[in-house]
C-alpha cells in the first residue's frame, strides 16, 4: 500500500484523536478484564499447585487420609515390610506466628533422611551443601525451622532468632537454623509463607502424635506393582493418589467459578467489540468523501479494504498492549477477590501475587487484535461500497441501514429462539448455558435498533402534540441515525440487561440462602469447635464440652454435627454427621415429599441424605445406593432424602451419628448446638457458654450466625459484582464515545439551529433529551433482557454450575436501578459533547462540511 | 424603501488565526443599509462574504467596529443576547439549505415561530399558506431530504421570513442550484422579500441578481467597494 494513501487516510484519523482515543480504550478495556480474570484464576490456582510441589517435588503420588490422618506405622510398613524406599512421610497443618504477625504459615514437617531424594521445590533453589547442612541441622537440632529469606526479612528474624507459632491454642518456641534462597517468583510464592521443620518437631507442634498428614511416594515407572503393593496395606480411610489428578480435581472443583468468571470477561469483550464497531464505522462513515474521492482516482477495493484493516490492525497493537498492562495491575486487584472466594467456597489457597505466564499474553494478544479485526470486518466492507462518482449523503446510508435493521430484526428473532432453546436442551454444560446467554444478549442487541425506531415513534405519537417543535428533535434525531445510535444503545443495553440479570439472581439467590438459614438455624446458641481432628486430646476435650453443656440448668437440649471426609468411589466426600432432635429435624428442607418414618430410617437403618448439589453432580435419587469404604470394606448407604443446602457446590452426604459410629471412629464434633429453655436469658447463656470454651473455639447465637453467613454470601460475590461494574464502565465509554462522534458528525447542523435562534442552553438541553431518551430505551429494553438473563442464569447455568436450585425473586428496585443506571450513564456520557457543542460556535459549526 | 438605516457597519475588522498566524479578511469597513434595500454583495470565493453575512447577524462577533441593526448595537451585546436578537429580527438563507432534516417541511418553517412565542392555529395556517403560496401545500408532512434542491431552497427562504424578521440575510442562495431554479429562487426571494419591505443583503456570484439589486458591492482587498 503506498505511504501516500496511507497519509491521506491517516492525517483525518489525526484530526479525530477523541474517537481515535476511544476506540484504543475500547480493546484496551475488553482485552484488561479478560486477561485480568485469568491471570487472577490462574495465579490462585497455580499457587495452590506450588504450594503442594514445595514438599512433594518429585513425587508422583500421595497418600493421604480423611479427617483421623494416616497411622505413622502405615509409612514403617511401606518402608520395611513392604521393602518401598521412594516415600517420605509428611507431617503439615496451618500454624499462626504469634508475635510478628496475624499471619498464617504452612507448617511442613519433613524426614530430613530421605527428604533429599525428593527434591522438593524448597531444595531447588539451594545449592547440595547448603541443604545437606540444613536437613542435618533439622534433624539434630530439635524445635528448629527453616523459612524464606523473604520471610525472614518481613518478620524481622535472623538466623538462630527464636519465634513463637501457635496451633490448636498450642504454643511453641522455633528456631530459625536456615533461610531459603528463592531463585524466581514461583519459588518465592511458594515459600513466602512456608516454614519447614523436621517431622517429629511438626508432629509436636501440632499435636499430631504418632499421626501423619500424607506420604509422598515417587513411582518408578518400571515398577508398578508397587502401586498394587501399597493399596494391600492401606487402611480404610486412606487413599493412594497421584499427585496430578489432586490438582487436577482441584481445577476440576472451581471449573465452574472459572467458566463463570470467564464468561463475565468475555461479556465485557463483547461490550468492548460493540464500541469498537461502532466507532470504527463512524471512522469509516466520516470518511465516505475521502474514500469517494480515492475511489475516483484509481484506489481499488481491496486498497481501502486494507487500508481500514491496517488502521485497525495498528489501533488493535496499540489498544491490546495497554488492555495487557491494565489488566495485569487489575488482576493484582481481583487476584484478592479470587482467593477470597475460592477460601470461602473450596479450598485454602493463600493470596500470592499475580503470575504472568507468555502463554497468557498471548492468549491476550490474540483475543485483542482477533476481536478488534471481527469487529472491524462490517465497516471495511461498507467503506469498500462507497462509490468513486457519488458521495451518499447522510439519510441515503440511513436508509440503507433501515434495511439492514429489519434483516437484524428477523436474524434477532432466531437468536433469541436459538438462545432459549440452547439454555434448555444442552443438557449440563456449563458453557453452553452460558453460551445460550450470549446468543439471547446478542439477540436482543440486535433487536435494538428496532425497538428503539418502534419507542420513538411511539414518543412522538403520545406525546408528540404536547411537545414543541424543538423537543421533537430529540425522538427524531435518534430515528434519524439509528444505525449509529442503536449501535450505542444496544451495547448500554447489554451491560445493563447484564446487571439486572446479575442483580436478580443475586437477589434470588439472596433471598433463598437467608430462607435456607432461617429454617436450618433452629437451635439457640451454636458452639464452634475447630482445630484438626487428628489429635486424641480435640475429641476428648469435645465430648467433656458436650457433657458440660448438656449438664447446664438452663439447656433443654442439644444437637450436634461432625464435618469430616469419607472415602466413595475412590475419592473422599464430604459427609455431615448428625446428632439430631426434634427441633433441628425441622431445619431440613426436602426437594421431595418426605415420608412420616424418614427420620426413624435415618437413625435406625445404613442410610444417607445427600445435598442437592452432591445429587445433582453424582446423578443421583432416591433410593440409590452410595458405596462408602469402612474399615469393614465398602457398605452400601440408601439414599433416603435429598435436602436443601448452600453451604457448598460440590454437595455433601449426611449421615447419623450413630450410623457413622458404627463404622468409623470417633472424630469429636465440628459444632454444637444449644437449645434453651423457655425464658431464659439466651445473652446471659451466651455469656455462661463463653466460659467454658477455649480460645479457638466459640459460641454464637442464630442471629450471629446468620449475620456472619450472609456476609460471606455477599463476599462470595463481591468478584461478580466488581466484574459487572467493569463492563457497565466499558458499555458507558461505548455510549461516550458513540455521542461523542454522533454529535460531531451533526456539527453543522447544531450550528444552523444557533445561527437560527437557538441559545446553547437550549442546545445543550437538546443533546441531553437526546441521550436520556438514549439511556431510558436502553433500560427500558435491558427490562426483558434482564429478566430472561436471570431466569436463565438461575435456572440454567447456576444450577448446572452448582447444583443448587432457587426460586426466582422478582425484586422492582432492581429494574428501577437498571432504568436509572442506564439513564444517568447515557445522560452522564452526553456532558461533555453537550458543553463541546454548546461552547462551538456557531461561525465555526456552519464552516464544518 | 425609507432613507432611515436599518443596518450601519462601522469600522468592521475582522481576521482569523492559521498556523499561528494572523490573517486579516477585511479592514474598518463601513456601510448603511436603509430599511427595505436589496444589496447585493460579490466577491471570489474566500474573500469574507459568509464571513461578513455572520458578523451582520451576530453568529460571530468582530474584532473591532460595530454591526447597528434597528439602533442596536450588536457588538456590545453577549452571546446570549445576539442569539436572541438573530432568533426575532434576522432570517438566514444558506447556500446547502441548511434545513433541519429530521422536522417536515411544515416543522422546519414553525421552528423560528416556536422560538418566539407559543405557537398558536394562526401560527400554523400561516405556515400553510405560505407553503400553499410556494405549491408545498400537500408536502408539508415531507422531509426535506425527499426535496429536490430548488424546493430545499423554496422552504429555506419561506423559514427565513415566516417569523418577520427586519433583516434578511442570504449566503450564496443559488450556488447549489442550476441555473434555472436558481433564477426560480431569486424570482422568489424578491417577490417575498423585497415586496414585503425587508431589509435584504445577498452574498453572491450570480450575475442574474444585479438586476434586482439597489447597490451592489463586492469585497476587495479587503475593503467594501460599490460598483
Amino acid at each position: 500500500m503506498s505511504s501516500i494513501l496511507d497519509r491521506a487516510s491517516r492525517n483525518f484519523l489525526w484530526q479525530h484523536p477523541w474517537q481515535l482515543a476511544l476506540a484504543i480504550v475500547g480493546i484496551a478495556l475488553g482485552v484488561a478484564v479478560v486477561i485480568s480474570i485469568d491471570l487472577a484464576m490462574e495465579s490462585s490456582l497455580t499457587a495452590f499447585e506450588q504450594a503442594g510441589k514445595a514438599f512433594s517435588g518429585t513425587a508422583t503420588h500421595r497418600i493421604i487420609a480423611g479427617d483421623g490422618g494416616l497411622d505413622e506405622r502405615l509409612y514403617t510398613r511401606l518402608r520395611v515390610e513392604q521393602g518401598i524406599q521412594k516415600i517420605a512421610p509428611v507431617a503439615s497443618a496451618y500454624v499462626q506466628l504469634t508475635e510478628q504477625t496475624e499471619e498464617s504459615f504452612r507448617l511442613i514437617g519433613i524426614d530430613p533422611l530421605i527428604e533429599k531424594s525428593l527434591q522438593a521445590v524448597w531444595q531447588q533453589q539451594q545449592k547440595a551443601n547448603k541443604t545437606s547442612v540444613f536437613l542435618t541441622r533439622l534433624l539434630s537440632e530439635p524445635n528448629t525451622a527453616l523459612m524464606s529469606e523473604q520471610s525472614a526479612q518481613r518478620l524481622h528474624l535472623k538466623i538462630n532468632d527464636d519465634f513463637t507459632v501457635m496451633a490448636d491454642s498450642r504454643e511453641q518456641r522455633l528456631k530459625v537454623i536456615g533461610l531459603l534462597a528463592p531463585d524466581n517468583a514461583v519459588s518465592e510464592q511458594v515459600l513466602a509463607r512456608l516454614l519447614i521443620t523436621d517431622i517429629a518437631t511438626a508432629q509436636e507442634v501440632l499435636g499430631l502424635f504418632g499421626r501423619l498428614s500424607s506420604i509422598e511416594v515417587v513411582l518408578d515407572k518400571n515398577r508398578p506393582e508397587i502401586l498394587a503393593q501399597i493399596g494391600k496395606v492401606l487402611p480404610a480411610n486412606a487413599l493412594l493418589i497421584s499427585t496430578d489428578s489432586q490438582s487436577q480435581s482441584m481445577r476440576e472443583m472451581t471449573r465452574a467459578f472459572s467458566i463463570n468468571l470467564k464468561a463475565m470477561g468475555l461479556l465485557s469483550l463483547l461490550v468492548g467489540m460493540f464500541l469498537i464497531y461502532n466507532t470504527m464505522t463512524f471512522l469509516v462513515v466520516q470518511r465516505r468523501r475521502l474514500i469517494g474521492s480515492l475511489r475516483a482516482i484509481g484506489v481499488t477495493r481491496r486498497q481501502i479494504f486494507k487500508l481500514i484493516i491496517g488502521e485497525a490492525f495498528l489501533l488493535a497493537i496499540i489498544g491490546t498492549l495497554i488492555g495487557i498492562a491494565l489488566g495485569i495491575a487489575l488482576g493484582q486487584g481481583l487476584l484478592y477477590l479470587i482467593s477470597e472466594t475460592i477460601n470461602a467456597i473450596y479450598f485454602r489457597i493463600d493470596t500470592t501475587s499475580l503470575m504472568v505466564s507468555p502463554v497468557q499474553i498471548g492468549k491476550g494478544v490474540l483475543l485483542g487484535i482477533g476481536a478488534t479485526l471481527l469487529a472491524v470486518l462490517p465497516p471495511a466492507f461498507e467503506a469498500t461500497r462507497f462509490s468513486p462518482v457519488t458521495v451518499l449523503t447522510r439519510s441515503q446510508l440511513e436508509s440503507g441501514s433501515r434495511r439492514l435493521i429489519k434483516v437484524a430484526g428477523l436474524i434477532s428473532l432466531v437468536l433469541i429462539a436459538g438462545g432459549m432453546a440452547l439454555a434448555f436442551f444442552s443438557g449440563k454444560s456449563i458453557s453452553l448455558g452460558l453460551a445460550s446467554i450470549f446468543l439471547l444478549l446478542f439477540g436482543f442487541a440486535l433487536l435494538t435498533p428496532n425497538f428503539t425506531l418502534l419507542s420513538m415513534r411511539l414518543i412522538e405519537r403520545l406525546f408528540g402534540r404536547f411537545l414543541g417543535i424543538l423537543w421533537r428533535l430529540p425522538p427524531r434525531m435518534i430515528s434519524a441515525e439509528i444505525s449509529r445510535t442503536g449501535i450505542a444503545i444496544a451495547a448500554l443495553m447489554i451491560a445493563v440487561a447484564a446487571t439486572i440479570g446479575m442483580d436478580l439472581m443475586i437477589g434470588s439467590f439472596r433471598q433463598t440462602v437467608a430462607q435456607w438459614l432461617q429454617a436450618s438455624l433452629r437451635a439457640d446458641l451454636y458452639v464452634s469447635l475447630p482445630g484438626e481432628k487428628m489429635t486424641a486430646d480435640k475429641i476428648l476435650a469435645d465430648h467433656r464440652l458436650k457433657e458440660k453443656l448438656a449438664e447446664l440448668p438452663n439447656v433443654q437440649m442439644l444437637s450436634s454435627v461432625l464435618h469430616t471426609k469419607i472415602i466413595t468411589d475412590d475419592e473422599f466426600t464430604k459427609v455431615s454427621v448428625f446428632e439430631l432432635n426434634a427441633k433441628s429435624k425441622k431445619g431440613f428442607i426436602f426437594k421431595h415429599k418426605v415420608g412420616d418414618d424418614l427420620w426413624n430410617r435415618f437413625e435406625q437403618r445404613q442410610t444417607v441424605i445427600v445435598t442437592e448439589p452432591y445429587a445433582y453432580h453424582h446423578d443421583i435419587s432416591i433410593g440409590q445406593k452410595i458405596l462408602l469404604q469402612t474399615a469393614q470394606g465398602n457398605e452400601p448407604f440408601e439414599v433416603i432424602g435429598i435436602y436443601a443446602d448452600y453451604s457448598g457446590d460440590q454437595g455433601h452426604l449426611a449421615m447419623s451419628r450413630h450410623n457413622f459410629q458404627h463404622y468409623w471412629s470417633d472424630l469429636g464434633y465440628s459444632g454444637i448446638g444449644v437449645y434453651a429453655k423457655d425464658g431464659t436469658d439466651l445473652q446471659q447463656l451466651e455469656n455462661q457458654l463463653s466460659k467454658l470454651v477455649t480460645a479457638e473455639q466459640s459460641v454464637k447465637s442464630d442471629r450471629a450466625i446468620y449475620k456472619a453467613s450472609m456476609e460471606m454470601f455477599e463476599q462470595t460475590f463481591t468478584i461478580t459484582e466488581t466484574l459487572r461494574w467493569l463492563s457497565a464502565a466499558i458499555a458507558f465509554t461505548g455510549v461516550f464515545s458513540a455521542l461523542m462522534a454522533l454529535q460531531f458528525e451533526r456539527t453543522r447542523q447544531l450550528g444552523i439551529l444557533r445561527a437560527i435562534g437557538i441559545t446553547p442552553r437550549q442546545l445543550t438541553a437538546l443533546i441531553f433529551g437526546e441521550t436520556g431518551l438514549m439511556g431510558l430505551t436502553a433500560g427500558l429494553f435491558a427490562i426483558p433482557a434482564g429478566n430472561v438473563v436471570a431466569y436463565v442464569l438461575i435456572f440454567v447455568v447456576y444450577q448446572r454450575s452448582f447444583g443448587w436450585t432457587m426460586a426466582f425473586y422478582f425484586n422492582p428496585w432492581v429494574i428501577y436501578q437498571g432504568l436509572a443506571l442506564a439513564f444517568i450513564a447515557a445522560l452522564f456520557a452526553g456532558i461533555f459533547p453537550a458543553l463541546k457543542m454548546a461552547k462551538t460556535k456557531p461561525a465555526e459549526a456552519l464552516r464544518t462540511e | 424603501m425609507t432613507t432611515e438605516a436599518a443596518i450601519t457597519i462601522q469600522q468592521l475588522s475582522k481576521s482569523y488565526q492559521e498556523s499561528g498566524r494572523q490573517h486579516e479578511i477585511f479592514s474598518k469597513l463601513d456601510m448603511q443599509v436603509r430599511r427595505g434595500e436589496f444589496i447585493v454583495l460579490f466577491g471570489r470565493s474566500g474573500s469574507g462574504k459568509s464571513t461578513f453575512l455572520n458578523l451582520v447577524s451576530g453568529i460571530d462577533p468582530p474584532d473591532r467596529g460595530k454591526v447597528i441593526i434597528n439602533g442596536i448595537n450588536l457588538t456590545g451585546l453577549t452571546e446570549h443576547e445576539r442569539t436572541l436578537f438573530r432568533r426575532h429580527h434576522i432570517g438566514f438563507v444558506f447556500q446547502s439549505y441548511n434545513l433541519i432534516p429530521t422536522l417536515t417541511v411544515a416543522e422546519n418553517l414553525l421552528l423560528p415561530l416556536e422560538l418566539i412565542k407559543r405557537i398558536t392555529v394562526k401560527d400554523k395556517d400561516k405556515v400553510a399558506g405560505l407553503l400553499a403560496r410556494l405549491n408545498f401545500a400537500d408536502r408539508l408532512d415531507s422531509y426535506p431530504d425527499r426535496l429536490s434542491g430548488g424546493e430545499q431552497q423554496r422552504v429555506a427562504i419561506a423559514r427565513a421570513l415566516i417569523h418577520d424578521p427586519d433583516v434578511i440575510l442570504a449566503d450564496e442562495p443559488t450556488g447549489n442550484l442550476d441555473l434555472d431554479t436558481g433564477k426560480q429562487v431569486l424570482e422568489l426571494l424578491d417577490t417575498l422579500v423585497k415586496k414585503a419591505g425587508k431589509t435584504m443583503i445577498m452574498a453572491t456570484h450570480s450575475q442574474e441578481v444585479i438586476g434586482m439589486a439597489d447597490r451592489i458591492f463586492s469585497i476587495h482587498n479587503r475593503s467594501l467597494v460599490s460598483r
